[in-house]
């Protein structure tokens, strides 16, 4: 597989490859391209890992006034030696004719007893050939040089000098390819981009997470046969408890509880028929003055049996599936786990073959579609279902088992007296909350914020 | 739902032979939730339908047919008795009409015992009791009371010490000054004649359904107890009547009968009833095949008992088990008995073919084609609040729907529109980047017969170009492309848009929505910084209409 790159890239590849180690000056010479190229180039390369920049600090070296007036006269105590070098000379003629050097070439030579001192007269004692600083100054001259290509001993004399050696401190950089970059081909394709760097981030448009889960669940039922009918929220008392046999002292239907509508009232509830036997199943089985007025109450559907029970009683028939999918309120304290609205599925089976294992298959097939496999069943109560049962899926995140949907078969004093003949399945919960565990959340209230940081951002589920 | 604390190692004394493990396994299929547990306490939530387990004698007799430790009805053996009466004057007639009662002798009242029936006295006039409105019980040392007992009525200034107090007070006053008086006094009504139960020598016992008085208080020292309950119906008082008196000889206690007579009351006869339930509706109800040797064994897991007549199974039920109305419960005592972890889920392939509903299709268009304009969804509650729904949006508030009593100030009115909320949305978000484009769809509220329920779309979008152009297009695309439908613009004004840039949608020369820019000010009330435009229309009077 080749690689494409920039064709600032390639240069400064095919250029390294020929010379293995350069500075950015020797690649812009080589490459013909602008320092800053260069400087880019090296910078992508880095990224990629195909360039390795090494940094360094070097001194260069070059002559001082005093150290150019060596180079031509001659070290100062160079300059004592040779005027020593015919003979003896008085002290004060070498004074006059060293001038301002006497002084420090005296001591030195004196220091190195390479002279003698009588009275008034100076002789050599022993003449060194090569005086420490010599090699040094010839070697750098009028040019510049690098330091450590001179031997440290004979600079250390002139380094302590003034004036004689000026050093420069400049940082270096080396460039050099990685072991990868020495072996990757490069695609002769011409024009490519940096496909690896980073791009700025784009929001995409989509529906509500919360929504991508009911539509999941809208499905999975429909593949399993069900058709879905659609309901009101608002719904009179009668066919939100009434009919479904909840008696009409039954602490849910009390104000603290439900949400009624405040001063509306339904006039017309159920059909004449309907409102006669529903009452007298309520008042054999409650024992209780059933109020018609308490069952024209308008209250928000706690939940959305309602729909399903009417839509029996309606068209009764001997064989179905449907379910009801929508909002459905209860007058609670918002919390992390609590909302006053929110989103139930609600299905029944109708057919002469319903029992309670079907129910409980028809269950079991649907967590398994959602990706639930660990499921018990326990008993429980409803007032309009018997048996009842609960359904308990185990969350492996938690580590314990969460109560999820309800379920049973429509009591006989519901059935009856809408004239519904058959057995009737019902099962029914809420999508909250298996929309958190789906999302993995902690807080339901979450769905209903609209805080577009978490919509645009939180993976859809598969 | 209640909720009840046990002891598990009181909870093996009482069952017999049972480890702890078997307890806790067991109690979620006697439809017993653990709520929590701690070392030896366990908190469980029982069903309202069952008061008998609402103390550990209940539940113990539950799980010792479940375990099959004990198995069959559990039988009330009342002695005959001709030394406790209660008449009943006919006053009561009107307030609270009936009165029963039972008396408890020889039992052990340690703490826990008291604690237990006090719970249950508790959970019973909550549940079945209604707020002791139906029926409630009173629980009293019978050593402190000479028979015969009157159960009568008496003016709101008799006077008694009531319980928890040590002096003499009124009618009247415990009505105003405690707790209960205050609870439940409104069951009494306006009427100056009040329920009283009076011993031989005129001492009160009890002031139903309030207040017992302070001497008949049942402590440590009690051996011998006397247990009223005064009810609306026969049946309301005999049945908590049953519940009590099978906990109080699970107890360990001796009853004896009351003798009661006078304004149609009579002694509770805490009978046993017979239902007769067909093999085959237990089979096709549960889909299995059972014989009858097997559906009578797990009716008596679930103390029950049963025999076997031809096809039928007749079943005697205790009177506690006044929860069982007709056959199909004795169905659901076949499961439990049975086990329901014993039951097979199975899945038959289904005669029907599924099917979403058209409007539920029509709105999955939409929101595809609001997803390809680049708008994203939202959801908000459809019952909130008048600050958002009208206070920030400078909407008229005159035909508000509400809802009683909410806990919650955010959620008290049913919304009438959508974009409201909407707005409130940009509000919560000015920190994230722009543009910010968002829609919803979604029910809204009118008083109409008396409620009528429609469909509205709405969408939003925010950012520093926005203009009246691009919602227009973005409506008449999402209409057109979705569902082939062209609206117009009309010339409107509106509180909630800016006059000059806000026009009526219109769909064969009606009117189905508005659009326009935001108006400045509402802009500024919700601190958002860019310009912002938006529209909405009914779905129901567009896309959906048939």
């Amino acid at each position: 597989m080749s690689q494409v790159f920039h064709e600032i890239e390639k240069k400064i590849i095919a250029s390294l490859r020929d010379n293995p180690k350069q500075s950015p000056e020797s690649l812009e010479k080589s490459t013909q391209l602008s320092p800053d190229q260069i400087r880019r180039g090296i910078e992508w390369l880095k990224l990629k890992n195909l360039a390795i920049v090494t940094e360094s600090k070097s001194s260069i070296l070059s002559l001082g006034k005093n150290g150019v007036e060596s180079l031509t006269k001659g070290l100062p105590e160079r300059r004592l030696l040779d005027l020593l070098k015919t003979g003896p000379r008085k002290l004060s003629d070498l004074q006059n004719e060293l001038g301002y050097v006497f002084g420090p070439s005296m001591g030195l030579a004196r220091k190195n007893n390479w002279i003698e001192v009588s009275v008034d007269e100076i002789s050599i004692k022993n003449s060194p050939s090569e005086l420490l600083g010599e090699k040094t100054l010839k070697l750098i001259g009028n040019e510049k040089l690098s330091k450590d290509k001179i031997d440290g001993n004979d600079l250390s004399g002139l380094l302590k000098r003034p004036d004689f050696i000026i050093e420069d401190v400049i940082k270096t950089k080396e460039i050099s390819l990685s072991d990868l970059a020495k072996s990757i081909k490069i695609s002769d394709s011409v024009g490519g981009i940096d496909v690896e760097a980073n791009v700025p981030e784009v929001f995409v448009a989509r529906t509500h997470p919360l929504k991508d889960t009911i539509d999941e669940i809208r499905e999975i039922f429909v593949t399993l046969g069900f058709s879905e009918i659609l309901g009101n929220m608002t719904q009179s008392s009668f066919w939100n408890f009434d009919a479904l046999f909840t008696p009409q002292d039954h602490p849910a239907r009390e104000l603290q509880d439900t949400f009624y509508l405040d001063r509306i009232n339904a006039k017309k509830i159920g059909t004449p028929e309907q409102i006669r036997k529903v009452s007298e199943s309520h008042k054999k089985n409650w024992r209780y003055q059933w109020d018609i007025n308490e069952a024209r109450k308008m209250v928000l559907r706690t939940h959305t049996t309602c729909v399903t029970i009417k839509h029996l009683a309606e068209n009764k028939p001997d064989e179905a599936r449907i379910f009801s999918l929508g909002r459905v309120f209860r007058n609670e304290k918002v919390s992390y786990k609590h909302l006053v609205e929110f989103n139930q599925i609600e299905g029944i089976v109708v057919g002469k073959d319903a029992s309670l294992r079907n129910l409980m298959g028809i269950q079991r097939e649907f967590y398994k579609r959602i990706g639930i496999t660990k499921i018990k069943f326990w008993p429980t109560f409803f007032p309009y279902t018997e048996p009842s049962l609960q359904t308990m899926v185990y969350n492996e995140k938690l580590g314990k088992w969460i109560e999820l949907f309800g379920m049973g078969i429509f009591r006989p004093e519901v059935t009856k007296p809408l004239g519904i003949t058959q057995p009737v399945l019902a099962w029914g919960g809420g999508i909250e909350r298996i929309a958190m565990l789906k999302y993995d959340l902690g807080d339901v209230r979450e769905f209903y914020n609209n805080n577009l940081g978490w919509l645009r951002s939180v993976t859809k589920c598969q | 739902m209640p909720v009840i604390e046990l002891s598990y190692s009181r909870l093996q004394k009482l069952i017999g032979k049972v480890t702890k493990k078997q307890i806790s396994d067991s109690l979620p299929f006697l439809g017993l939730d653990i709520e929590s547990e701690d070392k030896d306490l366990v908190r469980i939530e029982y069903s309202p339908n069952r008061p008998d387990y609402s103390t550990d004698y209940g539940i113990a007799l539950g799980m010792q047919g479940l375990l099959g430790i004990k198995t069959g009805i559990v039988k009330l053996n009342v002695k005959k008795s001709h030394n406790y009466l209660i008449s009943v004057n006919s006053s009561v007639t009107k307030i609270r009409p009936f009165v029963t009662g039972i008396i408890a002798k020889n039992g052990k009242v340690d703490d826990k015992t008291i604690k237990q029936l006090m719970t249950m006295q508790e959970d019973l006039h909550f549940g079945i009791g209604r707020k002791r409105k139906k029926s409630s019980i009173g629980i009293h040392d019978l050593d402190k009371i000479s028979f015969p007992l009157v159960y009568t009525t008496t003016t709101r200034n008799h006077k008694f010490i009531p319980l928890n107090s040590e002096k003499e007070t009124t009618i009247s006053e415990i009505l105003v000054n405690t707790d209960v008086g205050k609870d439940y006094g409104s069951i009494l009504g306006q009427s100056s004649q009040v329920p009283i139960i009076l011993d031989e020598n005129e001492n009160t016992v009890s002031f139903p359904p309030i207040i017992n008085a302070a001497v008949t208080t049942v402590t440590t020292k009690t051996k011998n107890l006397f247990v009223e309950v005064t009810g609306i119906t026969k049946e309301d008082a005999e049945d908590m009547l049953a519940v009590v008196a099978t906990i109080l000889q699970s107890a360990g206690f001796i009853l004896e009968s009351i003798k009661i007579t006078g304004a149609k009351n009579s002694s509770p006869k805490l009978e046993q009833r017979k239902m007769t339930v067909s093999i085959s509706l237990v089979n096709q109800i549960l889909g299995l095949s059972l014989n009858s040797s097997k559906i009578i064994s797990s009716l008596k897991k679930s103390r029950l008992d049963a025999i076997s007549k031809g096809v039928n199974i007749i079943c005697t039920i205790p009177a506690y088990r006044f929860d069982i109305f007709g056959p199909l419960d004795l169905v659901e005592e076949v499961a439990l008995g049975y086990g329901i972890q014993n039951l097979e889920p199975i899945l038959s392939p289904s005669q029907t073919i599924g099917k979403i509903n058209p409007v539920s299709l029509k709105l999955k268009s939409l929101d595809q084609t609001m997803i390809g304009l680049g708008f994203l969804e939202a959801l908000n509650s459809s019952l909130t609040s008048k600050r958002v729904l009208y206070d920030m949006t400078d909407r008229d508030s005159t035909k508000i729907i509400s809802v009683l009593d909410s806990k919650s100030r955010e959620h008290t009115i049913l919304r009438d529109s959508i974009l409201p909320g909407l707005l409130e949305n940009l509000s919560k978000n000015i920190h994230e980047s722009y543009p910010q484009k968002i829609f919803e769809t979604g029910t809204v509220f009118a008083t109409e017969n008396p409620i009528s329920e429609k469909i509205n779309f709405s969408g939003i979008s925010a950012h520093k170009d926005a203009n009246f152009t691009e919602i227009k297009s973005i409506i008449q695309s999402a209409l057109n492309i979705g569902f082939g439908i062209k609206v117009e613009t009309k010339t409107a004004t509106n509180s909630t848009f800016e006059d000059g840039h806000c026009a009526s949608i219109i769909l064969n020369n009606i009117p189905i929505g508005i659009i326009g820019k935001i108006d400045s000010k509402i802009i500024e009330n919700y601190k958002i910084r860019v310009p912002v435009v938006g529209f909405e229309i009914s779905l129901s009077d567009s896309v959906l209409k048939n």
